[in-house]
């Protein structure tokens, strides 16, 4: 009934093997940046982190799409395991974006177009969990959280094209004038393999991680279940 | 020929946080289900008592 | 074909009610007036409105101001319904939702226009700053439209959750950016008397956000109003 699938077990050691010889690859294998040095191995799996956090709203999103046309619980699940991995990840873009723009441009904080964007993401996330706190009927709450999941994510494009439209005509006074230097630098073949395999490991984590949630999710829904059955 | 800048310690910070931050989501993971799962025995148990008394 | 007349007698209904009963009462337009003139006191001690650094500040300002006070109508319009029951009472009308979700919006985007129709003049007197250039209007029409446009859809939701009141802005202001950042900067760009193929880019903004979310927020508004 709650068999662990074997396959989630391979999942399991595939994602941490690749994890383990990503870390390595990021930090051995890897050539140090001319300018910057070793802040810049940051940048792999900060990347990485950000590309994760898109994918998990586009899953939720779709989630939320597919449960408004089939009201199928097991998606509306599927839905907040994915904004909930979204929100882990999305902290680590932004809190590793700010680390690597502390030596760069000597601030904590760029307003750079895509480290905004995420930050706004990530409220948006926030504001996704708080709808649904607020709302006791588990079929209501599935069926605001998917709306919201979808008008969220909607929102992210156009906010990442405001932005950057508002740097580009206005820049920034502090840093590059061009919004596209943030910390830009030149990739040699191994660094570029390094990104390549530091987005395909945390593709395979985010997959992995989502399936145990979910598999959270649905133990915990069947406990709920339980415990009614019990009080009637 | 000035070498790269010395931002060494700045990529122990960025590291720390992802293993840190990716290490506590997987600790809470494991953690909830561990909770979940006394939570379904003794509901399992409360159930069994209630069918049988 | 068919159903387009009661359609649009469904809408035009919704949105007379809102605009009768608001009429009746001025209950919202003085709210979000007296709040957006509230505003725009605390602006001018808390920032130096000062003429010369004016210019830049005044599109900001503007949109902060009916940005928050839009919320606070937005709120009111959808918490007077709900507590009402006319909600409920419209639902049960044989009326397609999405009549009810255009109508509504409808009504809210009048109200945010009313309210800029009487802040725009009143900052022109208070500032000394000439507000009345067409550009302005058409920029207060499209960022108010795309506000509204989520806004109802939002407020809808966020009145049925026991957070009712903290809850819209918080679930209304992170989508909303591109609106206030492509108004406060199309504004600004009027103001300042720039060209309007500098200005076009965020014009286009503005009609991308309006096009896509009143398309999708129609769309969706039967899932949040289910009973």
């Amino acid at each position: 009934m709650n068999a662990k699938p074997k396959f989630l077990t391979v999942l399991d050691v595939v994602a941490a093997v690749m994890f383990v010889t990503a870390v390595s690859l990021v930090f051995f294998y890897a050539p140090l940046e001319r300018v910057m040095g070793w802040v810049q191995k940051v940048f792999y799996f900060h990347v990485a982190s950000a590309w994760v956090g898109m994918l998990a709203f586009a899953v939720a999103a779709v989630c939320g799409v597919i449960y408004l046309i089939k009201k199928d619980v097991r998606y509306d699940r599927v839905e907040f395991a994915a904004i909930e991995i979204g929100i882990v990840f999305g902290l680590l873009t932004i809190v590793t974006g700010s680390i690597w723009a502390r030596p760069i441009w000597n601030a904590w904080w760029t307003w750079d177009p895509r480290l905004t964007t995420a930050t706004i993401m990530e409220l948006v996330y926030f504001a996704y969990l708080m709808l649904r706190s607020g709302i006791e009927e588990p079929e209501r709450r599935a069926r605001f959280g998917a709306v919201y999941a979808i008008i969220g994510f909607l929102s992210v494009p156009l906010t990442f094209f405001s932005i950057r439209l508002f740097r580009t005509i206005h820049p920034v006074v502090i840093g590059s004038n061009d919004p596209g230097a943030e910390g830009a630098f030149d990739m040699t073949p191994k660094m570029t393999q390094t990104f390549m395999f530091s987005l395909l490991t945390f593709t395979v984590g985010f997959i992995t991680l989502l399936w145990h949630r979910v598999r959270l999710g649905t133990l915990a829904d069947r406990i709920e279940q339980l415990k009614m059955k019990l009080q009637s | 020929m000035e070498g790269p800048a010395n931002t060494v310690n700045y990529f122990v910070a960025g590291y720390a946080v992802i293993f840190g931050v990716l290490g506590f989501y997987l600790v809470s993971l494991i953690v909830r289900w561990r909770n979940l799962k006394q939570d379904e025995s003794m509901l399992a148990e409360l159930e069994k008592k209630e069918s049988e008394g | 074909m068919n159903g387009f007349t009661p359609f649009m007698r469904a809408l035009g209904a919704v949105v007379w009610k809102d605009l009768q009963a608001e009429r009746r009462s001025r209950e919202l337009i003085s709210a979000m007036l007296v709040f957006a003139m509230l505003v725009i006191l605390i602006f001018n001690f808390a920032l130096e409105l000062e003429s010369n650094i004016r210019a830049n500040v005044t599109a900001g300002v503007l949109w902060v101001t009916f940005t928050f006070a839009g919320q606070l109508g937005l709120n009111r319009s959808m918490a007077v319904e709900k507590d009402r029951g006319c909600l409920d009472g419209l639902l049960l009308a044989p009326v397609d939702r999405a009549a009810i979700y255009l109508g509504k919006t409808l009504a809210n985007w009048v109200f945010m226009l009313l309210v800029a129709a009487i802040v725009l003049p009143i900052y022109s007197v208070l500032y000394n700053t000439n507000l009345f250039i067409p550009g302005l209007v058409l920029v207060i029409l499209l960022g108010s439209e795309g506000y509204v446009a989520v806004g109802t859809l939002l407020s809808t939701m966020a009145v049925q959750a026991r957070t009712r009141d903290i809850l819209l802005p918080i679930l209304l202001f992170p989508v909303v950016i591109p609106v206030l950042v492509a108004a406060v900067k199309a504004t600004g760009g009027f103001l300042q008397g720039l060209d309007f193929s500098e200005i076009l880019p965020y014009i286009n903004m503005l009609i991308v956000y309006d096009v896509v979310f009143t398309a999708v927020a129609f769309m969706v508004f039967d899932s949040v109003v289910e009973e």
